[in-house]
């Protein structure tokens, strides 16, 4: 007699058949409309589908342009988190004691004033770290919210395309925690906006100024880590360093007509200058007795300027200028320079899925991005250069998601509710190689296919895609416990998987077989086995080249 | 039989500063160049070891942190290579990192790793391992390599029932697709290996890794070092193994960070090195780093980016106790642009005597093209 299992065999081999022979997939959408999702959102949804297909592509993207970054349904849902806070009592520096905390506790910083956030810094007061690093892990969590349900999804792109262009490691202090979330709120306000503007406020950010050490800088010698990574991941690129020439800045082309074209080390080190006593107002002795104001902005000391002389990419700097002109003058020059427009652009091409262009194009976009160096939207104007070209739609779909992207992708697909209760999703995401807000060396991850092509994050997608709505996962707020409208056998579900996925009828027979249910019994009732049988028809929908590249 | 030699590489992400590392702690120009918690002082609490052969006549010690590495050096294990480092000036992290794991010039693919492992052809299931999330530059080219921070991690699903499912789907799927078809391949083969070794058949459950040393707690290189010494007794052919170790950029407030990465390395490595038992005999091990740091200390309290470093290599057959290379000094004239130590060493040197010596490499043109090697005495 044919056993269940011999059966169910049988029924494998001749669904992978019939897969094999490929049945047409349902044409929800134009493939076109579907590949712009896909590079300008966290992931092609419903909801997107809809519109793109009413609009037209071209519509779309100036309604993305032209959203707010806020929104009514979006707040309600950063306000509806509980984040887990947990820690043991402990006692202060000067021995204040503190209670053990465990709770689902509301996000409350993401709009603070960070001059209300101060006494975190204070080693005096009883505050376990986890207080004093909770406005970061706010931002993080909320962080995946709204990549998965913001409207304004281009922005939200854009935002996390400036956090990882001007890396900060969120969790590397107290200082860059509680200043976090202005931060990203500079991100968000301006993700469509200025360059230079957008520089600007990142080299008077707090938590930029104490993640690069910018905010001890004083003459002297002056502190150089701020200045070598604005010049090399910033501005100009490692593709403008003439490193061979050290401190020939004669040498360096067009130096000697004032533009030039690159920077070498002796730049950094005069750039570094040029920045001392850009610090941050937080109430730290600056002289003896002497304090920067309590402001919790940045704030700049004039004692610790290295006032004098200096030459910065072939430009002479006169001594004594007035409070921060150095600085400002030397972010003018950077923001406006060719190099820096095709440095970033290219990073921008690649990041909306375009990893290699063609020469015309990149000169294209980057020519814009210079040529509108001063217009308030000129990033805007960049990205329609970038997205109304030819050359964006017929780029084939060859870009990996990485890990964060691969998870808010199939959040959206599924339909799920996200509320993260806890940072397991950051775990989960860090053994794929994702820290959400928490790369510690300043370049971020990497935007490189190839770099995310190996076991680890492979291997991390398939345990994201089997447990990203299971309980413990504390992000999905139970959506795969419920049967969807209309659902009441597993083929029904597995049909409802199959068009939510955009995929061929019968894609997911080999997983009732592997399941060992029939298409026509009637789903369980019990949530927790619903759920384990969604999860796997999502990871094997999710474990496809049509899904994973975009 | 004797065993495949094996070579593992432990950078230290961050240009780690090689001068209160391994510090010529006699030296006047040291001594005037940097505040006393920014070097490694000779009387006191916080006194270096000394080493018992010096390369030159300063009083070198290895920081007052790193008591492990001056035994593995007193017992012959441990040589030092002073002011090596890459030659072509660059003080970028990045920049820095890419040309000394490529190794090559532009025309020559991958790095040098990926290169030796193309030309060796190794048939065995687990030819490299980066330990981590993503491969080093140094592995470019090579599609060798598995990643995993943890060997169980490259069991796919283990408790999950879909997983000879999703094992299926991933082969049919992606068969040869271009850049997921390999390590696809790769990580199906290992899992269904792994699941046989590392899992409990009865209950499917993980069976511990059991060192035969206990590692140092609350050390962050002790579960990537582990996961070497466990990647290398389940005997799978692993010929290549690397290791990052980062948060050695310290440009503020240098004193005890440094300490603490010193210490967290030094421990490790020891226990590393216990815990391997008798495969000494076959392993090497190399430490380096991007570039050592400023002789200068800066406002800060912290050190920026300078040039020469010092390297070091473990092995059981290294002729260890020995400095090796030239000392160039540190007066003014000496020093590289004025700034930091000079490079008396490439490290090409280093790493190409490893190659030979301890992994037989023939044509070491094939993995550092356009270099003129020259032995520096690492394995006598």
């Amino acid at each position: 007699m044919l056993t269940r299992r011999d059966f169910h065999k049988t029924l494998a081999a001749v669904a992978l058949t019939s897969l094999a022979t490929g049945k047409t997939a349902k044409a929800n959408i134009a493939p076109f409309n579907n590949l712009v999702l896909n590079r300008l959102t966290f992931g092609a949804n419903a909801q997107s589908h809809t519109e793109i297909e009413t609009l037209g592509v071209r519509e779309w993207v100036e309604q993305q342009l032209s959203l707010p970054a806020e929104d009514d349904d979006l707040t309600t849902r950063l306000n509806a988190i509980r984040l887990l806070i947990e820690y043991e009592e402990g006692r202060s520096e000067n021995d204040k004691p503190w209670d053990a905390v465990s709770e689902y506790r509301a996000l409350q910083y993401l709009q603070t004033d960070p001059a209300d956030l101060l006494h975190f810094l204070d080693f005096d007061e009883p505050f376990d770290f986890g207080e004093r690093e909770r406005p970061a892990a706010e931002v993080i969590a909320a962080s995946l919210t709204r990549a998965v349900h913001a409207p304004a999804q281009l922005r939200e792109v854009m935002t996390q395309f400036w956090h990882e262009h001007f890396s900060v490691n969120a969790m590397k202090d107290e200082v860059t925690a509680i200043f976090f979330p202005s931060y990203d709120a500079l991100m968000r306000t301006h993700a469509f906006g200025n360059f230079r503007v957008l520089l600007g406020e990142v080299a008077r950010a707090p938590s930029m100024l104490a993640y690069l050490n910018n905010d001890s800088s004083r003459a002297s010698p002056a502190n150089e880590n701020f200045a070598r990574e604005l010049l090399e991941l910033h501005t100009l690129g490692q593709e403008n360093y003439f490193n061979d020439l050290y401190d020939d800045w004669k040498a360096v082309p067009g130096a000697l007509n004032g533009v030039a074209e690159g920077y070498v080390d002796q730049d950094v080190y005069e750039v570094a200058r040029a920045l001392t006593g850009w610090s941050i107002g937080d109430g730290r002795e600056t002289d003896e007795g002497t304090y920067s104001p309590e402001t919790g902005q940045f704030a700049y000391v004039e004692s610790w300027h290295d006032p004098y002389q200096k030459r910065i990419l072939g430009q002479e700097f006169s001594a004594n200028s007035a409070p921060m002109e150095d600085g400002d003058r030397v972010l003018d020059m950077l923001a406006a320079h060719p190099g820096t427009a095709r440095f970033v652009t290219r990073k921008m091409l690649c990041r909306l899925g375009i990893e290699d262009p063609s020469t015309a194009y990149h000169d294209l976009v980057a020519e814009v991005f210079h040529k509108q160096r001063n217009a308030p939207d000129q990033i805007a104007q960049t990205l329609r250069a970038i997205i109304f070209h030819d050359e964006f739609s017929t780029t084939p779909a060859k870009k990996l998601r990485r890990p964060f992207e691969y998870l808010t992708a199939i959040y959206r697909t599924s339909g799920s509710e996200i509320s993260p209760r806890s940072d397991a999703f950051h775990w989960m995401l860090k053994q794929a190689g994702w820290s959400q807000h928490r790369v510690n060396p300043p370049t971020g991850h990497s935007d490189d296919s190839a770099d995310w092509a190996n076991t680890a994050t492979i291997n991390g997608m398939v345990k994201l895609a089997l447990e990203c709505h299971a309980e413990w996962f504390e992000a999905d707020t139970g959506t795969l416990r419920t049967p969807p409208k209309g659902v009441s056998n597993f083929g029904q579900l597995a049909a409802y998987w199959e068009r939510r996925y955009n995929t061929a009828d019968g894609a997911l027979d080999p997983v009732l077989t592997a399941l060992d249910v029939e298409s026509d019994s009637a789903l369980w009732d019990d949530g927790e086995d619903l759920e384990w049988i969604s999860s796997g028809m999502i990871a094997a929908l999710s474990l496809t080249p049509e899904f994973m590249f975009r | 039989m004797a065993k495949d030699p094996i070579l593992v590489v432990l950078f230290l992400r961050g240009g780690a500063d090689g001068l209160n590392l391994i510090a010529p702690s006699g030296d006047t120009d040291y001594i005037a160049a940097r505040p006393p918690f920014l070097r490694v002082v000779r009387k006191g609490d916080d006194a270096g070891h000394l080493l018992s052969h010096q390369v030159a006549d300063v009083d070198f010690r290895f920081h007052s942190q790193a008591g492990e590495l001056a035994e593995l050096f007193e017992a012959k294990e441990l040589a030092v290579i002073h002011a090596a480092g890459l030659t072509d000036g660059t003080r970028s992290h990045f920049d820095a990192e890419d040309r000394m794991e490529r190794a090559a010039n532009g025309t020559n693919a991958g790095g040098w790793l990926g290169r030796w492992l193309n030309g060796a052809g190794l048939e065995g299931e687990l030819p490299a391992l980066a330990v981590g999330t993503s491969a080093p530059e140094s592995t470019r080219g090579s599609s060798d390599v598995a990643v995993a921070e943890q060997m169980e991690q490259l069991i796919i699903a283990a408790d999950h029932d879909l997983s000879p499912l999703l094992r299926k789907r991933l082969r049919a799927g992606f068969g040869s697709h271009d850049l997921l078809g390999a390590p696809i391949e790769r990580l199906i083969t290992l899992s269904q290996t792994l699941e046989t070794r590392l899992l409990n058949p009865e209950t499917g459950e993980l069976g511990p890794y059991r060192p035969s040393v206990d590692y140092p707690e609350e050390n962050t290189l002790s579960e990537p070092l582990r996961t070497v010494a466990q990647a290398i007794k389940l005997d799978l052919g692993m010929r290549v193994a690397t290791v990052d170790f980062g948060g050695w950029d310290t440009h503020m407030d240098q004193s005890g960070d440094f300490a603490d990465q010193t210490a967290t390395l030094s421990s490790a490595l020891m226990a590393f090195w216990r815990d391997l038992g008798e495969a000494r005999e076959h392993t090497c091990v190399v430490v380096m780093s991007e570039f050592g740091r400023r002789l200068r200390s800066n406002s800060s309290g912290g050190t920026d980016h300078g040039f020469g470093n010092a390297m070091m290599v473990l092995g059981g057959t290294v002729d260890g106790g020995k400095m090796l290379g030239e000392w160039p000094g540190l007066v003014n004239d000496a020093l590289d642009d004025g700034a930091d130590l000079a490079i008396t060493t490439d490290y090409r040197h280093v790493l190409g005597e490893v190659m030979n010596k301890h992994m037989a490499a023939q044509d070491l043109n094939a993995i550092f093209p356009d270099f003129t090697h020259q032995p520096r005495g690492v394995f006598g």
